[in-house]
């Protein structure tokens, strides 16, 4: 286990590289000025432009502009915005209320994903089943903004259950309706995995041993088809976690949220591509050290994984 | 008749079949809503304590009469007719939450694969746990069948004095129980103290040895009666689970089972994995066991361990089984009684020995004529009588003496393959100096067991491995030394059939396609004269032309590896390496192939190398033997000297475990 | 456990006396006829693995329902004229927010735009973006997955490396920091090539898998072993054996690659306005969400449908090319 962990956080090193690497070189080595992007159509003045270009190291050659921005991140010195404020201090204020968010959406399609999952896979072709399945279709198919709005303007708009935006520091009702919008597509394929996985599990010459062996169906059904069944559902759940964050940008913007992807947007639309790409690479990170933990957990899961 | 059989006849008749099931009917429902007949108007019964076989091919419907009776059936598959009587109470029309109570106390099941009828994911102690926590198991002592308890009270050396008696050892209390059987020993002034104890230790398994038979055991060694109870009753105490499951797992022939009851289903063999499933089949002492095809998927040496220890165990607890096997031999070996099942139905039953000796329905005739197990038997007993065998020997071709003495076409010197394994040091040798010659026209097989080198063998004679060290010679010519030019000349001459007749058609090409293959591979013919070639060569496998624009998924096992060796023969070979390739096939299907290979070889002059675990197969094909264990040449012979005399203890293990050896089997 | 009460003694005198409902029985030949061994099966026709899946699919609703609907919205895209006179960019502000009326059967927008128009012509961006990325997304991760599994060794370590890097950058946020770079010049092109940049993981992954597996299959070993090569065999082969799971998660992911577009124009980073895209109707119109939902509904419905259409085609594809239902 110990030395599965280890091998599991030395691969994660060169990917963490290589993927703020990436974030970097698409930033600040496309064809194209990154200073004069930063201005939009503006004309930009060269000592402005020069100036610029000294603070964010852009006169060094590329590589070395990228170690330093390692180094920084390391330090987690981001740099300043436009306005002066440090990065740091802006992610900072927003950070909490997109955590609180993506966390409600996990705790969403957890809970009525697998539910809805595992009632729709034990009792496979009757009614219900073919109403869940009908409605995780739709959800997938239909845009999360589209969903969004159509979520805003009847729960919203007009039953008046649920507040239609949120203000600052939004509490807990607020976030319910953007929250149930973030996790909605996750929650979809979560039933549809869950109901997939155990109709492929119930199969298995494992549970009719298990009812051979005098095993009552309720035990049958808990101890082998859903433990084993669970076992992706949940590694697909802890992935999740990382791109909810990286997805609350869009619930954000409907309900007029001040988290992280509305800063984020914001400085797309202001052209700060610093922001920008400490915003994205904070993300990535989450991403990476989700999927880590995913490992871990799947080992302990997954005996088998354990002594590879 | 013996006293003990009488009395357990007696017993039988008394006690009425355990399982009677009359006039079965079981349909499948196809998507389009159509029933297909699986099992039809079959009958057939198990007495307590019998052992009773169903005997067929795969689709034949034994598998699914016996999942009938534990009400398991799969998918669309329901019982439509007849009667399932246990204990003479009807079982058919049970619900689900009726058949939960008869499942695992009254009827225990050991499933045919090893591989995936163990959850991965519970440790094993917790799988045979479950059985015990399903059933609401005493696991402090030991339930007995009826038919069991009636032969103990009937046996006169140790009087069962209650209920008490049938307590398991504890661990706990295993210590000062041997430590007072060895005062009691010395005391009582018995010789040889130490041989007892160490025989007490052996035998005295916490959760699975009783207070009777640890009293029994002292008195056998010498210990008064009373004061042996007086042990007995003071130290055996009832076993706590964990015991228990130990027992279990122990009385299946798991050794270190305490240990092995915390580990997980993949950190076990095979072999283990089986005996865990026989400890949860039978772990709540079911009156009836259905053992479906148990051991097919192991090597024949585990096979025969594990159902030697089966039988001893459903021996001493009564235990009546229902045994699924293809294997007519084993079934006769292993079963008082025989039910021959085929598509779908019964077509002959009756005591083993007579149905073997004279099988009256001619497909049991076709059976007991192709069964390798049995064949190769025929010819020992006829050879005991000093009769020619030349007639038995139907597989053989005419005429190999002559050629037996021509030129070596492919000779193996000091052949070794090693391996790197992940995170070990040291090379993992699985080949490892294997030296003998393949005599043109005529069959050398490799036999040996999974693990043993045989297939790497094979591959690196063709030249698909590249050797460690040693030299393979073809026609005088050492094929490392080849050029790519030379290597193509080689696999013109050199041919494969591989085991898994599902694995070696590619399923997106039509037969023509896949046969046509290698002649186009080596640019032969132009496209007429090719499909000229496709349809003598289907017609030289006896299979029809039409099949040519079928493809893989519609043809049986056997038909597929009709195919590859139609492809095979292709490019008109020298040499065939047959890499298990009747293996996976029925009996008959089998029978088929090998008779078609030995034509083969008798029109065409062709030298098999034939890679096989199975024994009894090379009896009826090759010419020369040699026996690989753990990468090493464990003999080498011609097969008549191997089977008459064979001079390793391996060599012998392995013929003791064709199935069915050790039938008296008189000729027909 | 001791062996002191063997029951069952294997001995002749035993088998003598059958216990009673154990006499030899013989079935009557004619209730089960004897047939030959083995003979092949001849009443069916021969298929191919396609002709197969083909026979599965004609008869699932869900294929027919969703391949009728992708049809529909193939044609839609390549003749827009076929259902619509009106051009989809001639607006005039006087019939801002126009409600439905004879000719106009989804009202107008804001801009005073036809909707019914500007849904029909719509369709041609997003089945374009849906189309050109999958296609560039097979070739991409198509070839790097294969040559990753069809060399493995540290060919496959480097690629299975760089997926890695690609992987853990989520679609949506690659696409934000890309295309926001091209915010003031970008077209069709960049958004699809973006979305080819960050997409191509799932497929190079899949492909990867499915080569791995099919080069192990035994018709390989045996094809090599009549004087084939490695390289022949992957094209003659492997690829086609692998095709099966990359066609599913192709038509699967079209459907995802329309939405991402129509999510990245709802951002202001998608395509630029001058193009007709759902996408881009769909972002304007959420203004108006609590006056004129009818003119925000009409695009999302489209886009939602046509994603609907190739996700249950991918749904019923893969039912139909299941391989464990062709093993048997």
């Amino acid at each position: 286990m110990g030395r599965y962990l280890l091998r599991r956080i030395l691969q994660m090193i060169p990917v963490v590289l290589g993927t703020t690497l990436l974030i970097y070189a698409l930033v600040f080595l496309m064809p194209g000025d990154p200073v004069a992007a930063m201005f939009g159509a503006k004309p930009v003045q060269p000592a402005v432009a020069a100036q610029i270009r000294a603070e964010y190291n852009l006169d060094k050659p590329f590589i070395i502009q990228y170690l330093l921005f390692l180094k920084n991140a390391l330090t987690f010195n981001f740099g300043k915005t436009f306005s002066g404020q440090q990065v740091l201090a802006v992610i900072g204020r927003a950070f909490p209320v997109t955590v609180k968010l993506a966390i409600m959406a996990f705790v969403f399609e957890a809970v009525f994903g697998v539910v809805f999952g595992i009632i729709s896979g034990l009792k496979k072709g009757k009614w219900y089943d073919t109403v869940i399945l009908v409605i995780s279709l739709l959800l997938i198919s239909v845009p999360t903004f589209v969903t969004g709005f159509v979520m805003q303007y009847f729960l919203g708009v007009q039953w008046h259950l649920l507040p239609i935006t949120a203000g600052p520091n939004p509490g807990f009702l607020d976030l319910l309706m953007p929250a149930m919008v973030l996790g909605s597509v996750s929650m979809a394929s979560i039933i549809r995995l869950t109901r997939s996985e155990i109709t492929a599990n119930i199969a298995e010459d494992y549970v009719r041993t298990a009812r051979a062996k005098g095993m009552s169906n309720k035990m049958v059904v808990l101890r082998h088809v859903l433990r084993n069944s669970l076992i992706p559902v949940v590694t697909y759940l802890g992935a999740d976690l990382g791109a909810l964050m990286g997805g609350a940008m869009i619930s954000e913007r409907i309900f007029n949220i001040q988290g992280i992807g509305n800063t984020l947007y914001q400085a797309i639309n202001r052209g700060e591509g610093t922001l920008v790409v400490s915003i994205v690479t904070l993300m990535v990170l989450i991403f990476v050290v989700c999927n880590l933990i995913v490992d871990m957990l799947y080992a302990v899961l997954d005996p088998r994984i354990r002594y590879q | 008749m013996t006293d003990n059989q009488s009395i357990i006849a007696a017993q039988q008749i008394k006690q009425g079949p355990i399982l009677e099931v009359k006039d079965l009917q079981v349909d499948f429902t196809t998507d389009t809503g159509k029933a297909v007949h699986a099992v039809r108007n079959s009958s057939f019964s198990v007495y307590p304590g019998q052992w009773v076989a169903i005997v067929g091919e795969s689709g034949s419907g034994k598998s699914t009469s016996a999942m009938a009776v534990l009400g398991l059936l799969p998918g669309t598959g329901h019982v439509v007719g007849g009667s399932i009587k246990l204990e003479g109470q009807e079982i058919a029309g049970l619900s689900q939450k009726e058949y939960d109570k008869l499942r695992g106390s009254k009827i225990g099941l050991v499933p045919q694969d090893p591989m995936s009828n163990l959850n991965p994911v519970w440790r094993i102690g917790t799988q045979v746990k479950e059985a015990l926590d399903a059933n609401n198991m005493d696991v402090s002592k030991e339930k007995r069948s009826k038919l069991a308890a009636a032969l103990a009270s009937e046996d006169s050396s140790v009087a069962l004095k209650g209920e008490d008696d049938e307590l398991f050892v504890a661990s706990k209390d295993l210590p000062a129980l041997l430590d007072a059987a060895k005062a009691a020993l010395e005391k009582n002034g018995v010789k040889r103290v130490e041989e007892e104890m160490n025989y007490f230790r052996d035998e005295w398994v916490p959760g699975s040895e009783t207070r009777w038979r640890v009293a029994k055991d002292l008195i056998d060694a010498g210990v008064k009666d009373d004061e042996a109870w007086a042990i007995a009753k003071k130290y055996v105490l009832g076993s706590t689970m964990e015991d228990r499951i130990a027992g279990l797992l122990s009385e299946a022939g798991l050794p270190d089972a305490a240990t092995r009851a915390r580990q997980f289903p993949h950190e076990f063999s095979g072999g283990m994995r089986q005996r865990a499933l026989i400890a949860i089949g039978l772990a709540c002492r079911p009156d009836l066991l259905i053992a479906d095809e148990p051991t097919s998927a192991l090597d024949v040496t585990v096979q025969k361990k594990i159902l030697d220890h089966l039988h001893m165990l459903t021996d001493s607890l009564g235990t009546s089984v229902l045994f699924i096997t293809h294997d007519l031999g084993l079934a006769a070996e292993r079963a008082q009684h025989i039910v021959v099942m085929y598509k779908g139905q019964v077509v002959e039953s009756g005591p083993s020995l007579e149905v073997l000796q004279h099988p009256q329905h001619p497909y049991t005739k076709r059976l007991v004529a192709a069964a390798p197990s049995l064949a190769s038997q025929r010819i020992i007993s006829a050879k005991e009588r000093g009769e020619n065998t030349d007639a038995l020997l139907e597989h053989k071709v005419a005429g190999e003496n002559e050629l037996a003495k021509s030129e070596h076409i492919i000779t193996v010197e000091h052949l070794t393959k090693e391996f790197k394994l992940p995170r070990k040091k040291e090379m993992f040798k699985a080949v490892d100096d294997v030296s003998f010659s393949v005599k043109r026209g005529t069959t050398l097989a490799i036999v040996g067991e999974s693990g043993s080198g045989k297939s790497t063998v094979a591959n690196m004679v063709l030249h698909l491995l590249t050797p460690t060290s040693g030299k393979i010679t073809y026609e005088g010519r050492d094929t490392s030394t080849f050029k790519a030019k030379d290597i193509l000349d080689f696999r013109r001459h050199v041919q494969p059939v591989f085991q898994n007749p599902y694995g070696s058609l590619d399923p997106m090409y039509s037969i023509f396609r896949s046969i046509e293959e290698p002649l186009r591979i080596h640019g032969i013919g132009d496209k007429k004269s090719r499909s000229k070639r496709v349809r003598e060569l289907l017609d030289m496998v006896e299979m029809p032309v039409s099949v040519m624009g079928r493809y893989p998924n519609e043809l049986s096992g056997g038909q597929r590896q009709r195919i590859a060796i139609a492809r095979a023969m292709a490019l008109e070979p020298d040499v065939i390496v047959c890499d298990e390739a009747v293996s996976a096939l029925d009996v008959l299907v089998q029978d088929q192939v090998l008779r078609l290979l030995n034509d083969l070889q008798a029109e065409k002059g062709l030298s098999y190398l034939f890679i096989t675990h199975d024994l009894a197969v090379v009896r009826q094909i090759a010419d020369e033997v040699v026996v690989m264990q753990h990468g090493r040449l464990v003999e080498h012979a011609t097969t008549d000297e191997v089977f008459d005399h064979p001079q390793k203890q391996y060599t012998r293990d392995l013929l003791d475990a064709i199935p069915g050896g050790k039938l008296q089997l008189g000729l027909d | 456990m001791s062996n002191d009460q063997n029951i069952n003694q294997n001995s002749d005198e035993f088998f003598a006396d059958p216990l009673p409902g154990q006499e030899r029985y013989v079935a009557p030949l004619d209730e089960t006829p004897l047939q030959d061994v083995d003979t092949v099966d001849e009443t069916n026709p021969p298929t191919s693995m396609w002709a197969d899946a083909w026979k599965t699919l004609r008869k699932n609703p869900l294929f027919i329902v969703s391949a009728v609907l992708v049809v529909l919205v193939f044609v839609v895209a390549l003749f827009p004229q076929l259902f619509t006179r009106i051009d989809p960019r001639d607006c005039d502000l006087t019939y801002s927010l126009e409600p439905a009326s004879p000719g106009h059967p989804f009202g107008f927008n804001n801009q005073g735009c036809d909707v019914y128009a500007r849904v029909i012509y719509g369709a041609r961006t997003s089945v374009a973006i849906g189309i050109y990325t999958t296609l560039l997304v097979s070739v991409l991760g198509g070839l790097i997955g294969a040559v990753a599994g069809f060399f493995g060794g540290w060919v496959d370590a480097v690629l299975s490396r760089l997926t890695d890097i690609f992987f853990a950058v989520p679609l949506l946020l690659g696409a934000i920091v890309l295309l926001q770079m091209f915010r003031t010049s970008s077209s069709i092109w960049k958004v699809i090539f973006t979305l080819t940049l960050f997409g191509w993981v799932s497929m190079a992954r899949i492909v990867r898998g499915a080569v791995m597996e099919a080069k192990n299959l035994e018709f390989n070993t045996a094809s090599l072993a009549l004087g084939s090569t490695p390289g022949r065999n992957l094209f003659r082969h492997i690829l086609p054996n692998s095709l099966a799971p990359a066609i599913v998660i192709a038509t699967m992911s079209l459907g995802s690659y329309i939405v991402s577009e129509a999510t990245l124009s709802f951002l202001g980073i998608g395509l630029p306005s001058s193009v007709v895209s759902w996408g881009g109707d769909i972002s304007t119109a959420q203004q108006y969400l609590r006056t004129n939902p009818s003119v925000l509904f009409y695009p999302s419905a489209a886009l939602a449908i046509t994603v609907l259409a190739f996700i249950m085609l991918g749904d019923a594809v893969q039912d139909a090319l299941d391989p464990k239902a062709r093993t048997a």
